[in-house]
């Protein structure tokens, strides 16, 4: 079957294996049809000596969590994500993944209103008890959102789908960091409902491609668009990729992670007391491996914590992976425990991860998890605080 | 189902030792353990067990004896001699969920390790306690400990320390006819023969190693690292012998040249001079005065050989970054044409830059480009031609160059492999190097343990001698899948 | 093909032809250890490895000996060149030291007996030459019959010739001795001594290395008890006992009489044998094959078992 791969891309892979290691299924399983070298195989016999499609390859596709954490590994540069990615939407074609359930829950991650309606009714279901926790939902989803407020328009921050309706106190702890960097701050709401990850991640890519057009014309051009979801800022900065148009290319270049805009502009923010919590930073995969800019979250965030803590797995993926804690909840459980492990040896008072789909995990297994942009915005509102005894006007050292 | 009834047995039987999801026998799963990281085909795997206790290997060997059915043990398939590829359809035993670290002894200076622990998460578990384990091959981010045992690997920081052989103390291994026996010990001399030395690198044929008794080392509290640069590569050649005659073993002695130095900048942007013939990348460990004193020596000699250049790393991340660019220099390799064959042949070091100089000319001779990179203290050559395999008739020439250029290892006095192994892939070389009583004394050897042959057969030793009959493992056809 | 060993070396060849492919036959070095896991009957035929130094390559760091020269000869030749090996000198030859493979007590400093055999050619009971290993110190061609080797008793083979790794010696080595320092703390400071020894009450260090790293850990070592210079290795009773290293802790619990341990290795020096030790039985087993396998008439060597020391 032909999987529409790049024979180019395919041949790449010299089956060395110095994958193995950084692939969060593998780690868990041993299991080589769990692996990066042996999906990339797969796909070889699939499209180049036309093995069948069965149960146990689809399997395999299917298991892979996208973190890419095998692509910073690869001696050879095998663009591993492009493949899966394209490989699962071939699958999703042929009716072999992704059955229409699914494809229609993904559907409504576009319609806010809908949405914000579906979480107000499962967040009284959980007041009443009805919801299983092995659901992985934030332990307490919000009744009621706040109102976006728009402050300016130095840059837009975009607020996404399942992250405004169950997390969008970050969006506002993200509105209020920017703004006391001095940015005029406007919450991109339901004009840019969603950004089509999740949607590329189980093969849907038209459906990701017309939210990307979508995306494109509501938002005015020449904007900074400041992300604080790590998986939606890596998937709209690959628009220019995916659409390949040069008005998806221009986009692309205005996307930035929150972090990867404050560490340049650091010094204009307050200088703080830092809070006394020893952190850990969990790099959300698509910040890591994808967008490569985790360093940035260490800058922005050692001013206002008192010690950052780095996990000691190389960054292995915490088994989040967008929708993949839910529809492989069994596997993601155990990439979990791997990653709960790291953190307790780390032994720091809280996690922080810049992105939903990790915080929610990691929470889910009982973590303390914060966004970054949570931990910095409460340095600063103490700061704010009314009552606070007067204090030494105090000079950061350096910052990056 | 396999629609043979026999299979279908052993599977269930397997399974019913094990666990059913334990016991894997469809398409997917055997293609990809046909394989290892080799350029070797033609294996084919039977059912694949992942077992998780010694006792479960135990059962896995007792049906295997019982039937009459190979086994073929494997770790993370890293190995680049086929040592792990499966012939004629045998049971497949991956090592990888048997990967806890057992016990640490800081008193005995031991690790008890079961055989899929990662050679790298080991070092990590140690760090805190002061304590590394010393083989390092560059695949050791995810390379077994079983596997490095199965291969007695080697790396750039064996050439003080020796490789695996010198490091491991007890293996406890479930023997082809199923019994489970404790090699060595923790003791200073151990009972019997050495058979815990005879072990290690047998490369899968002699059992599988269930646990695993290793000797950490203590971190020095000092490395200096130097590179030198030259304007030959014969010179950092000799830089090396001379550094060795003066009686000065660094921790590692590692040369890259001109090619390759180029491809690692372009890759990683580690530091190297890229208009150097070669470089010479050396660490020294130990206390503060020695490696003050190793170091200074090694500058000395190096400029007496024409060194061009002679830098000390100034701290840490410089050095993490000039080895960076060592253990990834063939990845940069990768990334200039898609195919790359790694040689694998040692020779005695005083004669390192006269082969050197034949492997270029090889090469050169078959159209071949041709780049070094070497454990250069042990006299450890790593030639790799590098090609593209859709060009046709390319794959002939890189056989051809490569046996040439083992002729030219062993008429230099060397030997076949450092690390690698002989697997599949240098079989048809033994005799170069063996008489037929040599190879007969070590079949003989092997069917201590392995009496019947059973455990991974077709490996090692050549053709005609007893537990090497591949002509029929080889003729196991392949199936419907892959 | 290469011609054979045999017509190779007309030394090894007549060595060979000596040991024959019929009746008992033992070999005979210094006679230093010739009760150790049993003796030939009185009456064995008898043969002796050739000796000399064939080839000393002190810039590869190896050396090519025949069998019979003695651990004196070698370690004469080696030190004039600054070199050594693992090999205890007891009197003895080199194909002794290694059929036995008893480790040196400095072998903390100079590394173990079976990690400096790179190459050995053996006559085999049919009594042909045969060759294991290889001359490079880094090698895994083929299945490792020099490991096989040491410690074997010459049960398997009889030694011709060998080629061992050699090693640069320290540049300085510096005795002290102490009546009231904790040999296990000792051992823990010192990074690679050349031997930490124990009596019970007496500790002995030998520090090796560059002066002032000696000197530096001389004053390390210091925190753990009063230090005064020694002056040599310590007599070292007769018999061996091979424990765990950790296991030296509880020392007292063994009848060993007097006794020094060699603190790190495990190996304890000591008046009294050593209770006889249990291989393990499925270990034990594959001896007996490699023996039946090596050796089927059992004409090597009679009456010697590496597993009954």
């Amino acid at each position: 079957m032909d999987l529409g791969l790049a024979s180019d891309d395919l041949d790449k892979c010299v089956q060395c294996g110095l994958c193995l290691s950084s692939c969060p299924t593998y780690r868990v399983t041993g299991d080589e049809t769990m692996s990066p070298r042996g999906r990339i195989a797969l796909m070889r016999h699939v499209q180049h000596r036309g093995a069948p499609l069965t149960a146990e390859v689809v399997d395999a596709f299917e298991t892979c969590i996208q973190c890419r954490g095998c692509e910073p590994a690869c001696p050879s540069s095998v663009p591993y994500g492009h493949l899966i990615e394209q490989t699962r939407s071939v699958l999703v074609a042929s009716g072999a993944s992704t059955p229409w359930w699914q494809r229609l829950a993904f559907r409504q991650l576009a319609r806010p209103r809908l949405l914000r309606a579906g979480t107000t009714v499962l967040a009284l279901a959980q007041r009443a008890h009805l919801v299983p926790q092995r659901l992985g939902l934030p332990a307490r989803l919000p009744l009621r959102r706040d109102p976006h407020v728009v402050s300016g328009r130095d840059v837009y921050l975009f607020t996404g789908c399942v992250m405004d309706a169950w997390q969008r106190d970050v969006h506002h702890a993200a509105a209020r960091v920017l703004e006391a960097a001095g940015c005029g701050v406007t919450p991109t709401g339901d004009a840019a409902p969603c950004c089509g990850a999740l949607q590329a991640h189980a093969g849907l890519l038209d459906e990701t491609r017309r939210l990307a057009r979508r995306m494109i014309e509501q938002l005015e051009p020449d904007v900074p668009i400041v992300v604080d979801s790590a998986g939606c800022g890596a998937a709209m900065k690959d628009y220019g990729r995916l659409l390949d148009t040069d008005e998806g290319r221009a986009f692309a270049e205005r996307v930035v992670d929150v972090h990867e805009f404050l560490a340049p502009i650091l010094d204009r923010l307050p200088t703080v007391d830092p809070l006394d919590l020893r952190v850990a930073v969990q790099d959300p995969c698509h910040l890591r491996h994808v967008q490569r800019v985790h360093g940035a979250t260490r800058t922005v965030l050692a001013p206002f914590v008192r010690e950052l803590v780095e996990l000691d797995d190389d960054g292995l993926c915490c088994g989040a992976g967008g929708a993949y804690s839910v529809l492989h909840p069994a596997l993601a459980g155990t990439v979990r425990s791997r990653k709960l492990a790291a953190i307790t040896r780390a032994s720091a008072d809280v996690v922080a991860s810049a992105n939903p789909g990790c915080t929610m995990h990691l929470a889910a297994g009982g973590c303390a998890t914060l966004h970054p942009i949570e931990l910095i915005d409460r340095a600063l509102s103490e700061e704010r605080a009314p009552g606070r005894p007067p204090r030494r006007s105090r000079r950061r050292s350096s910052r990056g | 189902m396999s629609g043979d009834p026999a299979v279908d047995d052993l599977v269930a039987a397997l399974g019913e030792a094990l666990a059913p999801d334990r016991v894997r026998h469809d398409g997917a799963e055997r293609a990809l353990l046909s394989r290892d990281a080799s350029v070797f085909e033609g294996g084919v795997a039977g059912p694949v067990c992942f077992p998780v206790s010694t006792s479960e290997v135990q059962a896995i060997m007792r049906i295997a004896a019982a039937g009459g059915h190979n086994v073929v043990p494997r770790g993370a398939g890293t190995g680049l001699a086929g040592g792990a590829i499966p012939l004629g359809a045998p049971i497949v035993v991956s090592t990888t969920r048997m990967n806890r670290i057992l016990d640490v002894d800081v008193d005995d200076r031991i690790a008890w390790v079961e055989p899929g622990v990662v050679n790298l998460d080991l070092s990590r578990h140690l760090g805190p306690l002061g304590f590394h384990f010393a083989p390092d091959p560059s695949s050791q981010q995810v390379c077994t400990i079983g596997g490095n045992v199965a291969n007695n690997s080697g790396g750039p920081h064996c050439l003080a320390e020796g490789v695996t052989n010198a490091h491991v103390r007890a293996i406890e291994v479930v023997l082809p006819d199923g019994e489970v026996a404790m090699l060595g010990g923790l003791d200073a001399e151990p009972l019997g023969y050495d058979l815990r030395g005879v072990f290690v690198g047998g490369e899968g044929t002699l059992g599988i190693a269930t646990r695993i008794a290793v000797t950490i080392t203590p971190n020095p509290p000092a490395v200096r690292t130097l590179l030198l640069s030259f304007a030959e590569v014969v010179d950092a050649a000799n830089t090396v012998s001379a550094v060795i005659a003066a009686g000065c073993v660094p921790a590692a002695m590692e040369v890259m040249d001109q090619r390759i130095t180029v491809a690692v900048e372009r890759y990683v942007g580690a530091g190297y001079p890229t208009d150097a013939a070669a470089v010479l990348l050396a660490e020294v460990d130990g206390l503060a005065h020695g490696v003050d004193h190793d170091a200074e020596t090694i500058a000395t000699i190096g400029r007496a050989n024409g060194a061009t250049d002679v830098r000390l790393a100034a701290n840490d991340d410089e050095r993490a970054l000039l080895w960076k660019g060592r253990k990834t220099a063939f990845g940069a390799i990768a990334q200039i044409a898609p195919d790359y064959y790694l040689h694998d042949t040692v020779v005695p070091r005083s004669k390192l830059a006269d082969v050197l100089e034949q492997v270029y000319a090889i090469a050169d001779r078959h159209e071949l480009l041709v780049m070094n990179v070497f454990h250069a203290g042990d006299g450890n050559l790593h030639p790799l031609l590098i090609f593209d395999a859709r060009e046709p008739g390319v794959l002939e020439r890189v056989h051809l160059a490569g046996a040439e250029i083992i002729t030219a290892s062993l008429d230099a006095g060397g030997v076949l492999s450092g690390e690698h192994g002989i697997g599949v892939e240098k079989q048809q070389y033994m005799d170069r190097l063996f008489t037929d009583d040599d190879l007969d004394h070590q079949d003989r050897l092997r069917r201590a343990f392995d009496p019947t042959c059973r455990a991974n057969p077709g490996k090692v030793l050549p053709v005609g001698h007893s537990c090497a009959d591949i002509q029929s493992l080889r003729a196991v056809p392949t199936g419907v899948w892959g | 093909m290469a011609a054979t060993l045999a017509s190779a070396d007309p030394v090894l060849a007549d060595f060979a032809e000596q040991v024959g492919a019929e009746g008992p036959v033992a070999v005979e070095g210094g006679r230093t250890r010739w009760l150790v896991g049993g003796a030939p009957p009185p009456d064995v035929r008898t043969v002796r490895a050739p000796a000399g130094i064939v080839e000393y390559a002190p810039e590869e760091m190896t050396v090519r000996v025949r069998a019979g020269t003695t651990v004196a000869e070698l370690d004469a030749e080696l030190s004039s060149r600054g070199q050594r090996t693992p090999l205890p000198d007891r009197g003895g030859t080199v194909g002794g030291a290694l059929a036995v493979g008893e480790n040196h007590p400095g072998l903390l400093g100079r590394g173990r007996v079976r990690s400096s055999l790179l190459q050995v050619r053996y006559v085999s009971a049919d009594g042909v030459l045969v060759n294991g290993g290889g001359p490079t110190v880094k090698n895994v061609t083929g299945f490792d019959l020099p490991r096989l080797m040491v410690g074997s008793l010459g049960t398997l083979g009889l030694l011709a010739e060998v080629i061992l790794r050699t090693e640069p010696n320290p540049a300085v080595s510096q005795w002290v001795v102490s009546d009231d320092a904790d040999p296990f703390a000792v051992r823990h400071v010192l990074l690679r001594p050349g031997a930490v020894l124990w009596d019970g009450g007496r500790t002995w260090a030998l520090l090796e290395g560059q002066a002032d790293d000696v000197a530096s850990e001389r004053a390390a070592i210091a925190v753990h008890g009063t230090f005064t210079d020694g002056d040599g290795w310590p007599e070292l009773p007769p018999h061996r006992w091979s424990l765990t290293p950790s296991g030296l802790r509880d020392i007292g619990a063994h009848a060993t009489g007097r006794f020094v341990a060699v603190v790190g290795a495990g190996l304890v020096f000591a008046a009294e044998p050593q209770p006889s030790r249990i291989l393990d039985p499925a270990a034990r087993t594959v001896g007996e094959r490699l023996k039946r396998n090596f050796d089927p008439d059992g004409r090597l060597n009679p009456g010697r078992d590496p597993a009954a020391r």
